[in-house]
C-alpha cells in the first residue's frame, strides 16, 4: 500500500516512459564527474597553473555584475509599468522583453560595430567637429562592454517574473503605505523590492545562468571564461579530458550562483492572510516625473532594442539585401531545427509533465529539478557530456556492426540527433514549466472526474488533458523555438560537418569583420524571436480578457 | 449493502495525522447519506477514497458486493462505478453539453448513447441543451449537466461533494429540491458531503456527524 501511494495514480506505462527521459538527461551530466577521475590531459598542468584563476575570475565578475544591474534595472521598470501609467505604458510592458529577441553576441557585434573607430558615431564626430577622441572611450571589447550588453539585453529574464509578481499583489498594501505618509521611493525600497525579492532574484539568476553559458559575447570580445576556455582546450586543442575538468569548474560557479539564490532568497515566503486581493491600480504620472518615467523606460528600450535594429537595418541596406538566396536558407535550416526540437521537446517535456502530475510531491519535485537541471549548465558543458556519450553509444554500435559483419561507421556523434539531444537536455525545462503551469492552471478535477467516468489515465491525456493543455503547450513551444533559434555554444560544438543555424552563421560571419553580411542574418534571427515574443505576450492578454 | 467501508484510515503524508482514521460506514441500496462536519473534518477525503482517488493507508472498501480496497488490492477509479459530482463541477470546457455527457458512455453505439443523453437531459429539465458549451451556463445549470454526466453510466453509487456551496441562497432552496426529486427518482444510491446539517435534512438524507 505504500509504495502504491507514492506513486499515487501514476500508471507503470507512464512512469516508465519518463524514467527513460530522465536518465537520457541525466547521462551526459554523470558522464562529465565520472569522466573527472580519469587520467588528466596533456593541457591541464598548464591551464591549472596559470589560466584557471582568471577563468575563474572572469566569471564571477561577470555573472555577479550583471545579475546585480540586470536586477535593479528589471526591477525598477516592472515596478514602473506595474505601479503606473504614462503614455506608452501599454506598448512597453511588453516592448520591454523585445531586448530577449537580440542574442547578446549579436547586439555585441553591432555596438562594437557602431561605436568602433569605423563606426557611424565616430565618423559623424570625426567629419563634423573634427573631434578625434581616445579610443579609450569608445572601446566596448571588455569587461565593463561584456557586462553592458549582457544587462541590456538579459534584463527582461528580470522584468518579466517581477512584473507577473506585483500584478498579483495587493491595491491595499500601496494604499496603506502611502496613507501611512510614505514617498513612492521609500515604498519601492521598504516594500515593494522587500516582498519582490524571490521573483527578482528568480530572475536575475537566469541572467546570471545565461551569462556564464554565453559564447559569443565573450568569444567577441577576447575575454577568457570556462565557456571559451572548454571550446579551446576541445576544438584548439583536441583535449578532451581538460574540456571535462574544465567543465567540472564551471559547474562549480553554478553551484555558487544557485547558493547566493538560496541565501537571498532566505527561504521566506510571504502569503496573505486573505484570499480576496484588489489588484494594483496603476497611478497616473504627470508632468515631470512623466517625463523622467518615459526618459527612462523608452531609454532602457532604445538601447536594448531600438538602435541595435535600427543599425542592422541600416548595414543590411547598404548591402541591397545582401546574397537573399543565403539568407533563405539559413532561414529555412533554422526554422526547421528550431521547430522540430522544439516538437520533440515538448513531447518529452508533457510526458515528464504528465507523470509528475500524478505522483506524490516528493517525486514531482524530483522531476522538476532534474529537468531544469540542463538550464542552469552552460552549453559548452552539455556538449563536452554529450559528446562523450555518444562516442560512447558509437563505440556500441560499432562493436555490433563487426559482429554483425557490417561495415563500421559513425552513427549517432556529429549528427542532427546528437544536436537535438543536445537541446532537449539544455532546454526540457523551460518545456516542462510551461506545461507544468498549464496543468497547475487546470486543476486536477477534471482529470479525476474523467476518471470516474470509467477513463483510464491515458484515454483521459487524449481526450482531456491535451486538449486543454493547448495554450501551455503553445507558449512552451515558442519559447523552446526562440532559444533554440539563438542557441550558439551547443551548436557550434556539436553541429554535423557544414551545418550552419542563423546563430552560428550571424557569429562566423560577424567574427571575420563581415558585418553587413551578419547583418541580414541577425535581422531575420531578431524577426523570428520578436514575432514569438509578441505571440506569446498577447495570448496572455488575451486570455485574460 | 451498497457500500461498506470498515476501518478506513488516511493521512495526505507522513508527516501529518491522520485525516480519516478508522472510519465505518454502511450504506444500504437506494439510501441518501450525508456526511456533515466542519472542514477539515475529512469528510471529502472520504468521497475520494470511496471513489479511488486517493490510496487509504489501512481498511476496506466494498462496492455493490465487490471489495474495491484492501491491503492487498486496489481498483482504479475508473473500474470502481462510483459517480461523483465535483465541488466545482469539473465540465470539459472544451466539449459541449451532449459530449459532456456522453463522456462516459462512449461504448454506447451512437444511437443509444444520443437517446441516453436525451433522456438524461430530460431527467434534469435541459431538453435543448445540447450544443451549449459550460461557459455559456448558469452555476445552477452546469451542476445539473454534471448530474447528468455522472448519471449516465448508471453508477453503483453517486457522490456528491459540497452540492450547495457555490450557489447563492436564493437558488440554494430550489436546487436541493430538484436535486432530492431527481435522487429519488433514479433510485441511486448517494452519499453527499456538506457542512450544514440544513443540507442533510432538506434531501430526507440520513445524517453522519464527522469531526
Amino acid at each position: 500500500m505504500q509504495l502504491l501511494k507514492k506513486l499515487k495514480k501514476a500508471s507503470p506505462g507512464w512512469f516508465l516512459l519518463t524514467a527513460g527521459i530522465i536518465i537520457l538527461l541525466l547521462i551526459p551530466n554523470l558522464n562529465i564527474i565520472i569522466n573527472l577521475f580519469g587520467e588528466a590531459g596533456a593541457n591541464w598542468e598548464h591551464v591549472k597553473n596559470y589560466l584557471l584563476i582568471n577563468y575563474f575570475q572572469n566569471s564571477l565578475i561577470l555573472v555577479l555584475a550583471t545579475g546585480l544591474l540586470a536586477a535593479f534595472l528589471g526591477a525598477g521598470l516592472a515596478w514602473l509599468i506595474a505601479a503606473y501609467d504614462f503614455p506608452g505604458r501599454d506598448f512597453l510592458s511588453w516592448g520591454l522583453i523585445l531586448p530577449l529577441a537580440i542574442p547578446p553576441y549579436i547586439g555585441a557585434y553591432v555596438y562594437q560595430g557602431m561605436f568602433g573607430y569605423t563606426g557611424p558615431l565616430q565618423i559623424f564626430l570625426r567629419n563634423n567637429f573634427q573631434l578625434n577622441l581616445s579610443q579609450r572611450y569608445f572601446n566596448f571589447m571588455n569587461l565593463k562592454g561584456a557586462i553592458f550588453i549582457y544587462t541590456i539585453f538579459l534584463f527582461p529574464y528580470v522584468f518579466l517574473m517581477t512584473k507577473a509578481f506585483l500584478a498579483k499583489q495587493s491595491a491595499s498594501l500601496l494604499e496603506s503605505s502611502r496613507l501611512l505618509g510614505k514617498s513612492d521611493s521609500a515604498i519601492f525600497f521598504k516594500i515593494i523590492l522587500p516582498l519582490s525579492r524571490g521573483a527578482v532574484v528568480a530572475g536575475s539568476s537566469l541572467v546570471m545562468m545565461e551569462v556564464l553559458n554565453d559564447y559569443g559575447v565573450v568569444k567577441y570580445f577576447g575575454i577568457s571564461t570556462f565557456t571559451t576556455a572548454i571550446f579551446k582546450s576541445w576544438f584548439g586543442m583536441g583535449d578532451l579530458p581538460t574540456a571535462v575538468r574544465l567543465s567540472v569548474m564551471a559547474m562549480l560557479v553554478i553551484f555558487v550562483v544557485l547558493f547566493i539564490e538560496k541565501l537571498m532568497r532566505g527561504g521566506r515566503k510571504y502569503s496573505y492572510s486573505t484570499s480576496n486581493i484588489r489588484p494594483l491600480s496603476r497611478r497616473k504620472l504627470e508632468g515631470s516625473r512623466k517625463i523622467m518615467a518615459q526618459i527612462f523606460t523608452y531609454g532602457v528600450f532604445f538601447f536594448g532594442f531600438f538602435l541595435p535594429t535600427a543599425q542592422l537595418l541600416y548595414w543590411s541596406f547598404l548591402s541591397r539585401g545582401g546574397r537573399l538566396m543565403e539568407t533563405l536558407h539559413f532561414a529555412f535550416t533554422s526554422f526547421l531545427t528550431g521547430g522540430g526540437a522544439a516538437v520533440l521537446i515538448l513531447i518529452g517535456a508533457v510526458i515528464v509533465a504528465t507523470t509528475a502530475r500524478m505522483s506524490s510531491n516528493f517525486v514531482s519535485n524530483l522531476l522538476a529539478r532534474i529537468t531544469i537541471l540542463g538550464y542552469s549548465i552552460p552549453g559548452a558543458v552539455i556538449a563536452v557530456g554529450v559528446l562523450l556519450f555518444m562516442l560512447q553509444l558509437d563505440v556500441a554500435f560499432s562493436f555490433l556492426q563487426t559482429s554483425l559483419g557490417l561495415e563500421t561507421n559513425i552513427v549517432l556523434s556529429s549528427t542532427l540527433i546528437m544536436l537535438i539531444f543536445a537541446y532537449a537536455v539544455r532546454f526540457m525545462g523551460i518545456a516542462f514549466n510551461s506545461v507544468n503551469s498549464g496543468y497547475e492552471k487546470i486543476g486536477e478535477s477534471y482529470f479525476e472526474a474523467s476518471r470516474t467516468l470509467g477513463k483510464g489515465v491515458t484515454e483521459t491525456f487524449f481526450k482531456i488533458d491535451l486538449p486543454m493543455l493547448k495554450p501551455a503547450l503553445m507558449s512552451g513551444f515558442l519559447l523552446v523555438f526562440i532559444e533554440t533559434m539563438k542557441e550558439l555554444p551547443l551548436t557550434m560544438i556539436l553541429r554535423p560537418f557544414n551545418f550552419d543555424t542563423l546563430a552560428t552563421k550571424a557569429f562566423e560571419y560577424a567574427s571575420d569583420e563581415m558585418i553587413y553580411r551578419a547583418a541580414d542574418l541577425s535581422l531575420v534571427l531578431i524577426f523570428f524571436s520578436a514575432v514569438a515574443i509578441y505571440l506569446i505576450t498577447h495570448r496572455r492578454r488575451r486570455r485574460k480578457k | 449493502m451498497q457500500l461498506k467501508i470498515n476501518d478506513l484510515t488516511f493521512a495526505y503524508n507522513k508527516k501529518e495525522k491522520n485525516i480519516v482514521e478508522n472510519f465505518n460506514l454502511e450504506v444500504e441500496k437506494g439510501e441518501v447519506v450525508a456526511l456533515v462536519g466542519v472542514s477539515g473534518s475529512g469528510k471529502s477525503t472520504v468521497l475520494r477514497l470511496t471513489a479511488g482517488l486517493e490510496i487509504p493507508d489501512s481498511g476496506q472498501i466494498t462496492i455493490a458486493g465487490q471489495t474495491v480496497a484492501s491491503d492487498y488490492k486496489f481498483k482504479a477509479a475508473e473500474q470502481r462505478e462510483v459517480g461523483m459530482v465535483f465541488q466545482d463541477y469539473a465540465l470539459f470546457p472544451h466539449l459541449n453539453v451532449e459530449k459532456n455527457i456522453a463522456f462516459g458512455i462512449d461504448h454506447l453505439s451512437k444511437d443509444k448513447r444520443k437517446a441516453r443523453v436525451k433522456e438524461l437531459l430530460k431527467l434534469v429539465n435541459l431538453e435543448g441543451f445540447e450544443k451549449r458549451y459550460p461557459h455559456q451556463l448558469s452555476g445552477g445549470q452546469q451542476q445539473r449537466i454534471a448530474l447528468a454526466r455522472t448519471l449516465a453510466p448508471g453508477p453503483e453509487l453517486l457522490l456528491l461533494d459540497e452540492p450547495f456551496s457555490n450557489l447563492d441562497a436564493e437558488l440554494k432552496d430550489k436546487i436541493r429540491r430538484e436535486l432530492n426529486e431527481i435522487i429519488r427518482e433514479v433510485g441511486v444510491t448517494t452519499i453527499l458531503v456538506s457542512h450544514d446539517r440544513e443540507d442533510a435534512e432538506f434531501m430526507q438524507a440520513r445524517e453522519i456527524l464527522m469531526n
